[in-house]
């Protein structure tokens, strides 16, 4: 038989709360340091204990993210989803199974390898024989797949926290699963995992973290959030790192974090910190930004650095407040009553999730409104392998003026007057005895004061979207990866990244090169347009139904070239698989040479 | 003629705002001058004043006083969240917010309660009375039953008393007042401005437009007629020593607030302790049920923690602190990249 070589994908099915998080992570760990490409997905429900859990891990030297077209191992652990799951199974699949669940596997075209992991388990510790019977599953796969023994080990003991105790108790478990898969069963699958040289910089973070690191690193002053899935653990980890990193020499916080009572008042606090001229930020998902868009709308026409993070969940409405889309875009981009346009950054790895949080800041004063980092729960709450961040530029406060010198030196000014032509006022804060004004969003003139007169109202609404208009190519510029031939170019964004590239290899095995652009940042750059002019056809990609980006693009773009462009949008809720969404690349082409 | 200078030497038109655009007559007028008055005679320079609003007539009294301090006319109801945010951006200006029944009661009442819960550094000013004015007069939620404006039938809900849920809220200052009593509601507000924590003033402020009738429990000539005083206040700064003041003939309590100024509670009728939240929450409750207002300081408790004492924010007010403060070291992401990667 012909071993297949760090080229699969395992589905490991188990009920939520019972710690197979821990095991499931274990694993992941352990392929990473034997420098395997290898990426996990938490496919979980909305529940805390006792409903069905995915994890996919996907083995891949070619580097591919995305959970891949079909499960070649199956862990089954759950009583609920075991008769689907192996329903579902080509032919060939390898099946891990508690053989102490009785229920039956009647399939004779898979490769069984039943583990009695609840007895396994029992004979460890019958109190939390639930729990170690995941570790069981990890050491068979270990047995399985040929994994190194001392790197196992290491990330358990991580997984742990040194806790020692919990540390030796799974550790006999998983040499007992891994036992027992030596001694009585006969392994006869072709897949093997093969140790790889480990890029030593490399370790394993989810989006999140970086979020909130690149935050604290960007001089975050005030969080304020309201707990939601999936933005929680950016506060969360905000949380878990600001002690060592942010205290002053007295050892007193540099940065207030307030759990606020909704996200009206989450967004309130940042606008008021904003304001007051700290650098502030909130994160949340969907149904936080319909409640902050009053606020969004306030800070973009009372002019107030905000920062938000849209770590975007299935919707409309609750939706599927576990699972992953695209579907936000043009929430956020035209967020708040009225004529109003956002900035939002879209970070497609999580060495951008750390620096777009720290620049988002910088936007933000910069053109004194709301900026947007605009996430998914697969980039959030996944972990993604990550080289390390770049330390942040020097911190751009905007135009804040701050002495009576600097003050004189500025003729004429109002805090709403554009006095240097890019549409971009100058202001003073609260405290500084310097212009004081009683900010508004109610209409206002070039001082600040209320308003009603029509053509100062129309000029002022001019002004704003020229200032908006002017950091469309300060913003990170689109990344383009093109073919010679330009016939076809594909337009994404954000974590689709991680599974561009199987797509492409797909494209490219029926004949078709593509070229690629993936948009960091709306409005868009100017670079997006000249790489539609440059292609014949263009697909714009994207993990929602209606085709969002796509939509913006056809408002924005020149006329003559809208009808080159065509959408591809697709949800389900799970992590794009490649295969889905090129087939249906390939629908739209046909289509369109018809 | 030389012209009156305050502690501070600056003329009480330094503390005025623009004329105001409300109904001749209003009850908010009443209170911008009385804001006007404290600020000036308890000697806060105006730039260390912030004047925070929400949406409505009351909400719009920010224009008309302290033209020299910066302010924020936020959105309907949200006046607290902006203030809990720019206090931990700047702990040491002092806040006035101004709210309205609508602002506070209805639509704000999530982040009313929760200022309160957090004990934000601020003077919380509700200019009540008991229907939206900008928008016409329709009742708000904290007109009485039984009360009646004009050419529209008696309302027949419970009212929300603003009073009684900051006292249940553990609020650290609580105050009742009326627009038209000067000298009560002056004393108030200066002791509310030399609290720390939040100082929760309800000023009953009449609609002379919309809700001036006898029938209505909000009008000058009904609160005139039955108000109740608990006590009557007079504040004394911390720069004027106590001997120098004159002692009232009668009994008296004297309240020690933050700054070193004291508030004098001079006894008008029964004995009041305002650090007895039941006895607050009884003179409330038999006030509503006598169909009368009780005013002056309802209840004070000087222990409570702040928000960003409880947060133990840096001494330095973090809109002071420098980019490098702000930003952790290169070393400081050399070495979580080390961690991370062992």
């Amino acid at each position: 038989m012909e071993r297949i070589v760090n080229d699969f994908t395992i589905n490991i099915a188990t009920a939520n709360g019972t710690g197979s998080q821990s095991a499931n992570l274990i694993l992941l760990q352990t392929m990473f340091e034997m420098g395997v490409p290898v990426s996990g997905k938490n496919l979980f429900p909305s529940n805390i204990s006792g409903l069905p859990t995915w994890y996919i891990v996907r083995v891949s030297d070619a580097g591919y993210q995305a959970p891949g077209d079909r499960t070649h191992i199956q862990v089954l652990m759950n009583k609920a989803t075991w008769e689907k799951d192996l329903e579902k199974l080509e032919q060939g699949t390898v099946v891990i199974y508690n053989s102490d669940v009785k229920l039956p596997v009647e399939r004779d075209d898979l490769i069984l390898y039943p583990v009695p992991m609840t007895k396994i388990a029992r004979g460890l510790n019958p109190k939390l024989a639930r729990m170690i019977s995941n570790i069981v599953y990890v050491g068979a796969l270990a047995e399985v797949l040929g994994l190194d023994e001392a790197k196992l080990e290491a990330a358990l003991a991580k997984q742990f926290g040194g806790k020692q105790k919990a540390i030796e108790l799974n550790l006999e478990a998983l040499q007992l699963g891994r036992q027992f898969v030596a001694d009585e069963l006969e392994v006869s699958d072709p897949y093997v995992v093969e140790e790889r040289e480990r890029d030593p910089d490399a370790f394993l973070i989810e989006g999140n973290e970086a979020v909130a690191l690149g935050s604290i690193f960007g001089g975050i002053g005030l969080l304020s959030w309201y707990p939601i899935t999936p933005a929680s653990s950016v506060a969360e980890e905000l949380i878990d790192h600001l002690p060592k990193l942010r205290v002053d020499a007295d050892g007193k916080s540099t940065c207030a974090v307030i759990q606020a009572e909704d996200e009206l008042a989450a967004a309130g606090m940042v606008v008021g910190a904003g304001w007051a001229g700290i650098r502030a930020m909130s994160c949340t998902s969907g149904p936080g930004i319909s409640l902050m868009s009053e606020f969004i709308g306030l800070s973009y026409f009372a002019e107030v650095p905000a920062v938000f993070w849209d770590i975007n969940r299935v919707g409309p409405s609750t939706g599927l407040p576990t699972r992953t889309q695209q579907g936000d875009l043009t929430l956020v981009y035209y967020a708040g009553q009225g004529d109003t346009q956002h900035i939002v950054l879209i970070p497609g790895t999580v060495e951008e999730c750390f620096e777009y949080a720290w620049r988002a800041f910088d936007y933000a004063e910069r053109y004194q409104t709301t900026v947007f980092g605009f996430g998914d729960l697969d980039l959030g709450m996944n972990r993604w392998v990550c080289k390390g961040f770049d330390y942040p530029d020097a911190m751009d406060r905007g135009k804040v003026i701050r002495s009576q010198e600097a003050l004189e030196e500025i003729p004429e000014y109002g805090r709403y007057r554009d006095v240097d032509g890019d549409g971009i006022a100058y202001r003073t804060l609260p405290g500084s005895g310097l212009e004081p004004i009683l900010s508004r969003g109610t209409g206002h003139d070039e001082d600040g004061v209320y308003s009603e007169n029509p053509e100062i109202y129309a000029a002022n609404m001019q002004r704003l979207a020229r200032k908006i208009e002017g950091a469309r190519n300060q913003l990170p510029a689109p990344v383009l990866r093109e073919e010679e031939e330009l016939e076809v170019g594909i337009i994404f964004y954000g974590s689709m990244e991680n599974t561009i590239q199987e797509i492409d290899d797909i494209l490219e095995e029926t004949g078709l090169k593509v070229s690629q652009c993936r948009v960091r940042a709306l409005p868009l750059h100017s670079h997006v347009e000249e790489f539609v002019n440059r292609h014949e056809t263009v697909i714009v990609l994207e993990i929602n139904r209606d085709g969002q980006m796509y939509g913006i693009l056809r408002t924005e773009l020149p006329i003559e070239l809208v009808p080159k462009v065509h959408s591809v949008a697709f949800s389900d809720g799970i992590p794009p698989r490649a295969r889905v969404y090129a087939e249906r690349i390939m629908e739209v082409l046909e289509e369109v040479h018809k | 003629m030389t012209i009156k200078l305050n502690i501070i030497e600056l003329p009480k038109s330094d503390y005025q705002g623009k004329p105001s655009s409300l109904c001749p007559g209003c009850g908010h007028d009443q209170i911008s001058t009385v804001i006007i008055n404290a600020a000036w005679e308890n000697g806060i320079p105006p730039e260390r004043i912030a004047k925070m609003s929400g949406i409505g007539c009351s909400s719009k009294t920010p224009a008309y006083f302290l033209g020299k301090s910066h302010g924020f006319n936020t959105l309907h109801g949200r006046m607290p969240s902006v203030t809990t945010g720019a206090c931990m951006a700047n702990k040491e200006l002092c806040f006035i917010g101004v709210s309205g029944d609508g602002d506070t009661a209805s639509i704000g009442m999530g982040q009313f309660v929760h200022a309160i819960r957090r004990n934000l550094n601020m003077v919380y000013i509700i200019e009540n009375n008991g229907v939206y004015g900008l928008t016409k007069g329709q009742y708000s939620a904290t007109v009485e039953k039984g009360s009646r404006k004009r050419k529209a039938e008696e309302n027949r809900q419970n009212p929300i008393d603003l009073c009684a849920m900051a006292i249940n809220l553990g609020c650290s200052f609580v105050a009742r007042s009326f627009s038209g009593s000067k000298k009560q509601l002056t004393a108030l507000i200066k002791a509310a401005m030399s609290h720390r924590g939040i100082a929760v003033i309800d000023v009953i402020s009449p609609c002379v437009t919309f809700a001036n009738n006898e029938e209505f429990f909000r009008s000058y000539g009904y609160v005139k007629d039955n108000e109740t005083e608990l006590h009557s206040p007079d504040y004394i700064p911390h720069h004027t020593p106590v001997e120098e003041v004159d002692i009232p003939a009668g009994e008296y309590q004297d309240i020690e607030l933050f700054d070193g100024a004291t508030l004098r509670l001079e006894t008008v009728g029964n004995e009041y302790d305002p650090s007895d939240a039941m006895a607050a929450l009884a003179a409330i409750h038999k006030a509503e049920v006598d169909k009368m207002h009780v005013t002056g300081l309802l209840y004070f408790d000087a222990e409570q923690r702040t928000l960003d004492e409880e947060l133990t924010l840096s001494d330095t007010p973090l809109v002071d602190l420098s980019d490098d403060e702000l930003r952790p070291s290169e070393q400081a992401l050399a070495d979580l990249l080390a961690e991370f990667r062992s």
